[in-house]
């Protein structure tokens, strides 16, 4: 009886043992979820990761602290997220275009840029738009791609490695222009350069220009999206662009959740269901409406192709910018 | 002005005036933490702000920014760690007088420049903003630059006893800042393929390492207490002291007005302008750098001329100067409110009831500025046993928690090294730090005119804004050499 006993105890104490390490993430969250910004404190990504951290902690019922770690177009943070370590499986990051230009400009990354991370979801879409100053003599994209030439023109960019800078190296590619990439120390300080006319072209973030298209300080030639821009209904695509192939030029900023390798499965579902309900949240839409930006369907697999497609097509732009580094 | 009813109404709610006092409040404690930026708090206090009626949510972001940029000389002056960027100039002047005793002087000198710099201010903001803003406009890549030009001839009157060092420590500081990315084809330079070089030095970790560290090495090498260094208790301001100092305070809130209104710019840039401007004018040249009140009223009238202006290019034309009012920006946007020139006509009662508020934050920095002097300079009984030991712990968590990166600390180490051999060898930091703040806007501002004029030469001389400050930068090199000759002749 004894050894029977002894034997139903031993089983009974690995079976309950096997199964807590099998479902040791069976009720993830357990502790207080890290959502990393790759960037400083202040920037769009920064003021929309403390909306969605605050939404998430009230669907999750656990604290969302969120952390800044800038550093290298947001390569350093996302470094760190890849390479796991302590606190992994409650950590997760906010990523943007950066993720995936850092990963056609710098060949050296510790870290591979789709199949190091796992996708939760894209929660948000905005287009740039093509602007030009108001009392520029190009009132088209046709216009202004047979201006740009016949003569060097400049566009503007808030630092190398932007969506805003890459836009416009796609777009003198894709043209075969003779445009002239002019750097500028972020948004703020590219806007009175155009506003002035001392350079003639940019790819703005929507939510950079649309006051000024709306005060008529610019003209919005195009806005970079595949369909037209809801708050822009009369201004056409890039792509509608007559007498020019222009099918390749799709260009948004966007947002999305990703996390390491190391973080469980388990993890990665509750935070899809959980996400999946901020999106459809109306507070949710209504704070990325005055970004000028709208919900994303894509999720898991579809983000994740998303990425890898993206990938490849910066890098193309990137090399023949010359902004690849070797 | 038949609005005036609704902009008092507007503006006479408890609410603004408690958003006003804690912004301002939190602003000055947290700009005195080393490693704690303005920019951090403000973007902190934003979600709080969603809540909260446009107006007030509005000032407390600006009082924030306003507190922060006095706070940060608290620390600069009392334990040689600036608490803010633009407040390393203050400490060039404001350490030595602690050091001599005069703490409670710097403190209030640095905090009556910073009340009447904001004024100042304040009132360009209200009464010239639409003007400034044109400047603002017109202020493109090749004004920027001469700007600059006009700003490095600022080395020579800086380099302390010997011009040759000075120059060596521009150099160096220019090198160091060309560490990270190349600006216009982002290729790397200096930063032997290491990530956490990508992005340049950056700039907390090197003012604290450089300021804060040689004062601790040179206290446990020496391991007796020379000075006391604060005399809490020690003397006011004498009013022929301020009378004197009356001139170099409007004059830096001028610099600072200008340089603040020009988006881009910077208030660290501002206070080393406004600096060098007094050392230039005052009878009391060869004591700069030494403890002489003058540099601190300078420093500090320049870097909080900055922060009324700041608001110019933001309000009347929607476009944000720096980070700060980037993100004050985004909390108009949050509520629903353009920046720009349609906010004049839809929403001129908010913008009113603003400028009341901001007044009124000056006030309040006064207020909050005595307050913060009589306890901070407790830290004056703190013996230095006990106090250097809490300072390199400050130091060490200021250098991580802009980044949250530790080799921002072994940045900070080697930077205090580098301070403390410039501290034994004589050479002084405030050239270093020119090169380290002015270089890259030179750099960048040349090469996009080069960029944006398609390498026309002619481009840097193409309006009255250029050719005025080329006759400056000239007149400045002449003024340094006459006075160079001079000196020789003696």
């Amino acid at each position: 009886m004894n050894i029977k006993n002894t034997v139903i105890a031993i089983s009974l104490v690995t079976s309950s043992l096997v199964m807590g390490s099998s479902s040791v993430y069976a009720d993830w969250p357990t502790k207080d979820i890290h959502l990393v910004v790759p960037y400083s404190a202040g920037g769009n990504t920064d003021i929309l990761s403390r909306e969605v951290a605050h939404l998430l902690q009230k669907e999750l019922d656990v604290n969302v602290i969120v952390e800044n770690r800038p550093g290298a177009g947001s390569t350093v943070a996302t470094g760190r997220l890849a390479r796991g370590g302590r606190n992994a499986d409650h950590t997760i990051l906010m990523a943007s275009p950066g993720h995936v230009i850092g990963a056609s400009i710098y060949p050296n990354l510790p870290y591979n840029a789709v199949s190091d991370f796992k996708f939760i979801t894209k929660l948000l879409d905005a287009p740039n738009i093509m602007v030009v100053p108001s009392s520029s003599p190009y009132n088209t994209v046709a216009e202004f791609i047979a201006a740009a030439k016949s003569k060097p023109m400049t566009f503007s960019h808030p630092g190398v490695g932007s969506s805003v800078h890459m836009s416009g190296e796609l777009f003198k590619t894709l043209t075969k222009t003779k445009l002239t990439a002019v750097p500028f120390p972020g948004s703020g300080a590219a806007l009175p350069a155009l506003l002035s006319g001392d350079v003639d072209v940019s790819f703005e973030n929507a939510s950079t220009v649309l006051p000024y298209i709306q005060s008529g300080g610019l003209k919005a030639l195009a806005v970079t999206s595949k369909t037209r821009f809801k708050a822009l209904p009369n201004v056409p695509t890039v792509i509608e662009t007559e007498g020019y192939d222009l099918s390749g030029f799709v260009t948004t900023v966007w947002n999305g959740v990703i996390a390491g390798n190391a973080f469980p499965d388990e993890g990665v579902e509750v935070l899809q269901a959980a996400l999946q309900r901020v999106k459809e949240s109306e507070e949710f839409n209504a704070f990325i409406d005055k970004m000028g930006a709208e919900a994303s369907p894509l999720s898991g697999e579809e983000f994740k192709s998303f990425i890898s497609s993206e990938v490849i097509r910066w890098k193309m732009v990137a090399e023949e910018a010359g902004v690849r580094q070797s | 002005m038949e609005n005036f009813s609704e902009v008092l109404s507007l503006f006479f709610v408890w609410d603004n005036f408690i958003a006003i006092a804690i912004g301002v409040f939190l602003g000055v404690v947290i700009g005195a933490i080393p490693g704690l930026t303005t920019t951090m708090a403000v973007a902190l206090a934003l979600p709080f702000t969603f809540s909260m009626a446009p107006v007030s949510a509005i000032l407390l972001l600006v009082g924030i920014y306003k507190g922060g940029m006095y706070g940060g000389s608290i620390t600069a002056i009392l334990i040689r760690t600036p608490g803010t960027p633009a407040s390393a100039c203050t400490l060039l002047d404001g350490y030595p007088m602690a050091q001599n005793g005069e703490a409670k002087k710097a403190l209030k000198m640095s905090l009556y420049s910073s009340v009447i710099a904001d004024f100042i201010s304040n009132i360009s903001l209200i009464f010239f903003a639409a003007y400034l803003a044109k400047i603002a406009l017109n202020f493109g890549a090749p004004e920027f630059f001469w700007l600059i030009c006009f700003s490095l001839t600022i080395i020579v009157s800086l380099s302390g006893s010997s011009v040759l060092k000075g120059f060596l420590a521009a150099a160096l500081g220019l090198m160091i800042s060309l560490v990270g990315l190349d600006p216009v084809y982002g290729s790397q330079r200096l930063t032997f393929n290491d990530y956490n070089l990508m992005d340049g030095i950056s700039f907390v970790p090197l003012l604290i390492g450089l300021f804060a560290i040689p004062e601790v090495i040179d206290f446990y090498q020496r391991k007796v207490v020379s000075k006391t260094v604060i005399n809490a208790s020690g003397k006011e301001i004498s009013w022929s002291e301020f009378k004197r100092c009356i001139k170099t305070i409007v004059r830096g809130s001028f610099i600072g007005v200008i340089i603040g209104a020009i988006p881009g710019s910077g208030a660290t840039a501002a206070a080393f302008i406004s600096y060098s401007e007094a050392r230039r004018k005052s009878p009391n040249r060869e004591n700069f750098g030494k403890g002489e009140i003058e540099g601190v009223a300078a420093a500090e009238a320049g870097n909080n001329g900055v922060a009324g202006a700041t608001m110019i290019p933001l309000l009347s034309l929607g476009i944000p100067g720096d980070v700060v009012t980037a993100i004050i920006l985004g909390a108009f946007m949050i509520h629903g409110l353009t920046p720009g020139p349609l906010m004049f006509q839809n929403n001129l009662s908010i913008i009113y009831a603003l400028f009341l508020g901001i007044m009124v934050s000056s006030l309040f920095l006064l207020v909050v500025g005595l307050g913060a002097i009589k306890y901070f300079s407790k830290i004056a009984d703190v013996p230095k046993e006990i106090l250097f030991p809490i300072i390199v712990m400050f130091c060490v968590y200021g250098a991580y928690a802009v980044n949250n990166n530790t080799f921002d600390i072994w940045l900070m180490m080697g930077f205090g090294v580098l301070g403390y051999i410039f501290n034994k060898t004589g050479i002084a930091s405030a050239p270093f730090l020119i090169g380290f703040i002015l270089g890259p806007m030179f750099e960048d501002n040349l090469r996009r005119s080069l960029l944006i004029g398609n390498y026309d030469m002619s481009i840097f001389f193409r309006g009255p804004i250029t050719w005025f400050f080329i006759t400056l930068t000239l007149g400045s090199i002449l003024f340094s050499f006459k006075r160079w000759l001079s000196y020789r002749n003696k």
